[in-house]
């Protein structure tokens, strides 16, 4: 009998079209599983069963009468709970929540319905999608399925745990400043974190948006490509999706990877843990048997861009929070609220230079650290995966230098907006941990086709408690 | 008549950023310090900046250097 856990979300829709399984099948059985991870890891914040089995149940009919319900037909996803969707109010993880009800779904979540996907379940997120550990002061700590006094990794833990447990496939995220790859990396698991702009934001909870990137993460690299193709594009509800035509991702996977130039910023790696340089060079060894090419390169200073990005990103978060924090600021939790309250302190005229300077600073990039490769590798965590209890820090005096250090890799790239993949690092007997490679603008073909290669040397796993 | 300028340590919670927080005064000073770090660089960066350098000049770097 097929492991339907083990099935990437296109294999799984082709077996549902093929009438090899049902959807209502597949549904229950992820149900099931998504329980027994919830267990271990506290992924759920809503789960929804019975609608969900009632969708499975009209995709059967549906296919049965030979009607084409699209490339994710039948097939049971779960999301972070910071989507809106038409006649429900999102926790956003959060104790403060909407008024009422969404009017509409988000653009991602109605481009997945569109394509037949159905959503089993709302998912744990950081408070707020602000935190990249998955520590929740408000409604509990996220755990790793792998081990769970680990961090999931954050914002997006709930879904990175429930996508490494089996329990779906592929799952939404969003990525301001980690949030997608931090818990893939964290869960053993890939993620996309598109350009900038590449998918519609619109009816997603902001963050900081000059930085909010909307992406998924999904054992298989091919599970990537196919949702990307399916969300990317234009949005009229955002102004800020890009116009750019949207590639055939799937059919891109196979793309030659051989003598594509991988970049390696030796004094930027060299500031990880010695565990987590030893973990990029096993990965660049791999990339060196596909026949990738290593060659050095340099990043603008990391600390600046480090500097920029958060004089962007806190009286962006803060800004987008003005509301809540004049009228329930008893409502958030610590470390949330211990972050916004940062925000306010960056002068008008701090954050209006980080975001004159972002252009240069990308056209810099361009020009000069990606001359001569085609794309750069570095760690996302720097340090080997660490326990919930260590990054316990609450909104303390420890939190900026804690959560800095656990982004130091990843929040500097969204300054830049290039698109980003995360691949598992062959894990052995020992904890998961990723790393990320980094494109050219609107380049996530190419590094999809990287992640595919990959993938044949590095099969995907289902986490299973060491 | 003149009055006598603002010392430290007349200055209330009320006079400081987003008074409504009602933020104890160390994770104001810790605030502030990282602030300080922040802006720091910020100053260094302003000054290399071109005059005409533009918060629109991201997206439009991005799609110009688009390789899809």
């Amino acid at each position: 009998m097929t492991d339907l856990a083990a099935l990437s979300a296109r294999a799984l829709a082709k077996a549902i079209r093929d009438k090899k399984v049902s959807s209502v099948e597949a549904t229950r059985e992820s149900i099931d599983r998504l329980r027994a991870c919830h267990e271990l890891t506290h992924c759920i914040i809503t789960l929804e069963a019975d609608e969900a089995l009632a969708a499975a149940k009209a995709a059967d009919a549906a296919i049965a009468s030979g009607k084409d319900q699209g490339p994710l037909a039948g097939v049971p996803l779960a999301h972070k709970d910071m989507f809106d969707r038409k006649g429900k109010i999102p926790s956003w993880g959060a104790k403060i929540r909407a008024d009422k009800p969404a009017r509409e779904d988000a653009t991602a979540i109605a481009r997945y319905k569109s394509a037949g996907a159905l959503q089993i379940a709302a998912l744990h997120l950081t408070e707020f999608a602000y935190g990249p550990t998955g520590h929740n002061y408000v409604l509990g700590h996220a755990r790793n399925p792998w081990d769970p006094t680990r961090i999931t990794g954050g914002s997006s833990g709930g879904t990175a745990a429930s996508v490494a447990y089996g329990a779906i496939p592929a799952g939404l995220g969003s990525d301001t400043g980690g949030s997608l790859r931090v818990p893939a990396a964290c869960c053993g698991v890939t993620s996309i974190k598109p350009t900038w702009g590449r998918i519609s934001r619109a009816g997603a909870r902001p963050l900081a948006p000059q930085l909010d990137t909307v992406g998924f993460i999904a054992r298989h690299v091919e599970d990537l490509a196919l949702m990307l193709g399916i969300l990317a594009g234009p949005d009229p509800r955002d102004p800020s999706a890009s116009t750019l035509p949207v590639p055939d991702y799937v059919a891109r996977l196979d793309d030659p990877v051989q003598g594509l130039r991988v970049g390696v910023d030796a004094k930027v790696v060299g500031e990880a843990h010695a565990d987590v340089q030893a973990m990029v060079e096993q990965v660049l060894a791999i990339l060196g048997k596909l026949g990738l090419k290593r060659a050095p390169c340099a990043f603008p200073d990391w600390q600046t861009l480090d500097h920029l990005v958060q004089l962007v990103q806190l009286p962006d978060a803060a800004a987008a929070h003005g509301a809540y924090l004049r009228t329930r600021p008893d409502d958030y939790g610590p470390q949330v609220r211990s972050r916004l309250e940062v925000g306010h302190y960056i002068p008008a005229v701090d954050h209006l230079t980080a975001l004159r300077a972002r252009g240069t600073y990308v056209q810099r990039t361009l020009d000069e650290t990606f001359k001569g490769i085609d794309i750069a590798i570095l760690p996302i965590l720097a340090d080997p995966l660490p326990t919930i209890a260590e990054l316990d820090v609450g909104g303390g005096p420890k939190v900026q230098a804690a959560m800095g250090r656990v982004v130091k890799y990843t929040r500097p790239i969204n300054y830049l907006g290039l698109p980003t993949l995360t691949l598992p690092v062959p894990r052995g007997k020992g904890l998961p941990n990723g790393i990320q490679l980094i494109g050219r603008p609107f380049a996530e073909a190419q590094l999809l086709a990287i992640g595919q290669a990959y993938q044949r040397e590095v099969p995907p796993e289902i986490a299973r408690p060491l | 008549m003149a009055t006598a300028p603002e010392s430290a340590a007349t200055k209330t919670a009320a006079d400081e950023p987003a008074s409504y927080l009602d933020m104890p005064s160390e994770r104001r000073t810790l605030a502030k310090a990282h602030v300080a770090t922040l802006s720091a660089t910020a100053a260094k960066v302003a000054l290399a900046l071109p005059i005409g350098a533009d918060v629109d000049d991201f997206r439009r770097v991005l799609a110009a250097e688009a390789k899809p």
